[in-house]
């Protein structure tokens, strides 16, 4: 029944490639860029689409679904790292701090520019920052890393604390509302639109950012360092590009995020909001877009119920994240696919298989089902 | 110049707590390879059994330490048995995600225990301060740097001088050959865990009548361990001590000359420099950087 041999074995033995060193399988599906459920993805997003019309008069519940809207970036933006680049980032509130701050300083002393100039300097400022943390994080490895992010997330919040005037200390900054054409983003339902459409485009970025040649080359770095050098891959630079990435899209996000606050203050991003991403990534599943938004969905509920649940909610995300590495590899998302495959049996051809690592659009799987297999004819 | 050296001495009690800490994560590290991102939250339990014992059950301060130090051992034993095992020889994101994880699971249910209101540990020595000159030295703070040296030093013989400190060093050299000695790998792992996370236990314990006790009181703390593992190359005993104090006497000048809100900010800078130009750190071995 099971494809694998046994899961201690397959994490022991590192993904597919049998190099015994680099990389779980529990990606599951980050093996290549994963097919996008055309069906699913559309009502999604009508539902995404139409969602103000009925609680649109609602602020809270619409200022949370614009929160979720900006964590599904930043889990999307550190799943590209992680899933996708197998970089380890736990700091990653650092990135969305200076992306808010970023919003909110120079929507503050430039009150002139069009909102799309604030947006792209949200991410460029962020990406710079991503690539000065790049340069010695190309040098670095697993847990040396993930103490040199663990830094980055603590110092960011405290940088902001000693900025003075510029960043407001301890009071933070107000946002002035932002003009978008006619409109002016200073109401929750605008504000939700313009960050639907900047996680829509964000995610097709990252999409097409995977398909591409540097996407490849995050994954043949991601699963060997050692290898990918040999195929003419630059894994340090490769590194680089891929923080300065992964900063660029969680700055697009501390935009929304600014907006939607409408004040950027440091408590917003202290440490365990760092960890609160980390583990919704794990959870909906390292590798999958779709597992990122679910993640940070799921995120904002239990951030939502915190008051009520106390060191529940923390203790959940936790036993949540063991529970998806010793017993569901490949979160959330690889659930949703493997309910699928059983209702349906498994698509063919499915993604490469086997350990022979038979390449992008490989062969279909051998041991799929009977249903699967009268399905291909 | 007084100063100056009133704000080093000054950093003799969180420099030793900084050691301590440290030596816990170098301990877990030098045989697992793993870093213990759960450690401030496990500390914390250990400091809070303290209370616990203290304050609840009115035990006197000796076995209540006692008591919470067993407690401590007893969760770093079964962290290892009961999680870290599950994971061994996996690429090292599998367990920085593991401890990330039962980060978040201890704290939170520490959390769920004792509740987040803070609590108060009583110092261990109390009485006023010695004078040196112009010089004044806090007793507690004395103890505590004293007893992070006196840790550190019964460590190395313990690592040089013992049949069981053999073993566990030849797991951290070639874990296969120490098997075909005969060593066994998850005793001594077992072991590194429970005097790793006893160790960071004493640490939260001494930090915490100088900082409010609560669930999450070791997050920022733990930066400073980090750092000072990191500087002094993980892995290594001395290394952590010189690293502890090292990290505790910049952050108490950076605090005493520039601000005492930018220490956070210093370490990081100093975890990135030490990272990029010398990864193995003063004592650490160059071979354990590419785990």
């Amino acid at each position: 029944m099971s494809r694998r041999p046994g899961r201690a074995a397959a994490l022991r033995r590192g993904g597919q490639q049998g190099d015994g060193r680099t990389w779980p399988s529990w990606t599951g599906a980050a093996r290549s860029v994963a097919r996008v459920p055309v069906l699913a993805t559309l009502a999604v997003l009508v539902v995404a689409l139409v969602f103000p019309r009925f609680e649109g008069g609602n602020t809270t519940v619409m200022s949370l679904a614009t929160e979720a809207l900006t964590y599904g970036l930043v889990t999307m933006s550190l799943n590209l790292l992680m899933g996708y680049g197998g970089q380890v980032s736990v700091g990653q509130a650092g990135f969305l701090a200076v992306g808010a701050y970023t919003t909110a300083i120079v929507a503050t002393h430039f009150g002139g520019l069009p909102f799309i100039a604030v947006l792209a300097l949200a991410g460029l400022v962020t990406a710079a920052v991503g690539l000065v943390l790049g340069l010695p994080a190309a040098r670095l490895r697993g847990h040396y890393l993930a103490v040199a992010t663990l830094g980055f997330g603590l110092a960011v919040p405290e940088i902001a604390l000693n900025g003075g005037s510029l960043t407001g200390g301890y009071t933070g900054l107000i946002v002035p509302p932002q003009q978008l054409g006619p409109v002016m983003l200073n109401n929750p339902v605008p504000v939700y639109y313009l960050g639907l459409a900047v996680l829509l485009v964000s995610a097709a970025a990252i999409r097409s950012v995977l398909a591409s040649p540097t996407g490849r080359r995050f994954m043949a770095v991601r699963d060997s360092q050692d290898t990918a050098p040999a195929m003419g891959i630059n894994a340090g630079r490769t590194k680089v590009v891929l923080f300065t990435l992964s900063a660029f899209f969680c700055g697009l996000a501390g935009y929304v995020f600014a907006l939607n606050n409408s004040i950027v203050e440091y408590s917003s991003f202290d440490f365990s909001l760092s960890l609160f991403f980390f583990a919704a990534v794990i959870v909906g599943g390292l590798g999958s877009m779709w597992g990122s938004l679910i993640g940070a969905a799921l995120l904002v509920v239990i951030q939502q119920e915190a008051v009520s649940l106390g060191g529940f909610s923390e203790a959940i995300l936790g036993v949540a994240v063991v529970i998806v590495l010793l017993l569901v590899p490949g979160g959330l998302a690889s659930l949703a696919r493997r309910t699928r495959d059983a209702v349906a049996g498994p698509r063919l051809p499915r993604r490469p298989a086997g350990p022979a690592g038979s390449g992008p659009g490989g062969l279909p799987d051998q041991r799929s089902s009977p249903a699967g297999a009268s399905r291909e004819g | 110049m007084t100063e100056f050296a009133q704000l080093v001495v000054s950093a003799l009690g969180f420099g030793g707590i900084y050691a301590l800490a440290a030596l816990g994560l170098n301990v877990i590290f030098k045989t697992s390879n793993v870093v213990n991102f759960a450690f401030g939250a496990m500390a914390t339990v250990v400091a809070l059994l303290v209370w616990t014992a203290h304050t609840s059950l009115g035990l006197p301060t000796a076995a209540a330490w006692v008591l919470a130090i067993g407690g401590g051992a007893a969760l770093g034993g079964a962290t290892e048995s009961g999680f870290m095992r599950r994971v061994a020889g996996t690429p090292p994101i599998v367990s920085i995600v593991m401890t990330i994880g039962l980060l978040l699971l201890v704290e939170g249910l520490a959390g769920v225990i004792w509740g987040y209101g803070p609590k108060t540990v009583p110092t261990v020595i109390s009485g006023p301060s010695i004078a040196i000159g112009p010089v004044s030295v806090d007793r507690n703070d004395l103890f505590v740097g004293a007893f992070a040296v006196a840790v550190t030093l019964a460590l190395n013989l313990f690592y040089q001088r013992t049949r069981l400190g053999l073993a566990v060093r030849a797991v951290a050299e070639d874990p296969e050959v120490a098997a075909l000695m005969g060593v066994s790998r998850r005793w001594v792992l077992g072991l590194s865990w429970a005097v790793g996370v006893a160790l960071t236990g004493v640490a939260a314990t001494l930090a915490a009548p100088a900082v409010s006790l609560t669930p999450t009181m070791m997050d920022d703390i733990a930066v400073f361990a980090f750092a000072g593992a990191v500087l002094g190359g993980l892995g290594s005993i001395t290394g952590a001590l010189v690293g502890g104090f090292a990290v505790g006497i910049l952050s108490d000048l950076i605090a005493g000359y520039v601000s005492t809100n930018l220490q956070l900010t210093v370490v990081f800078a100093l975890i990135v420099v030490v990272l990029y130009l010398r990864p193995q750190g003063l004592f650490g071995q160059a071979a354990q950087v590419r785990q």
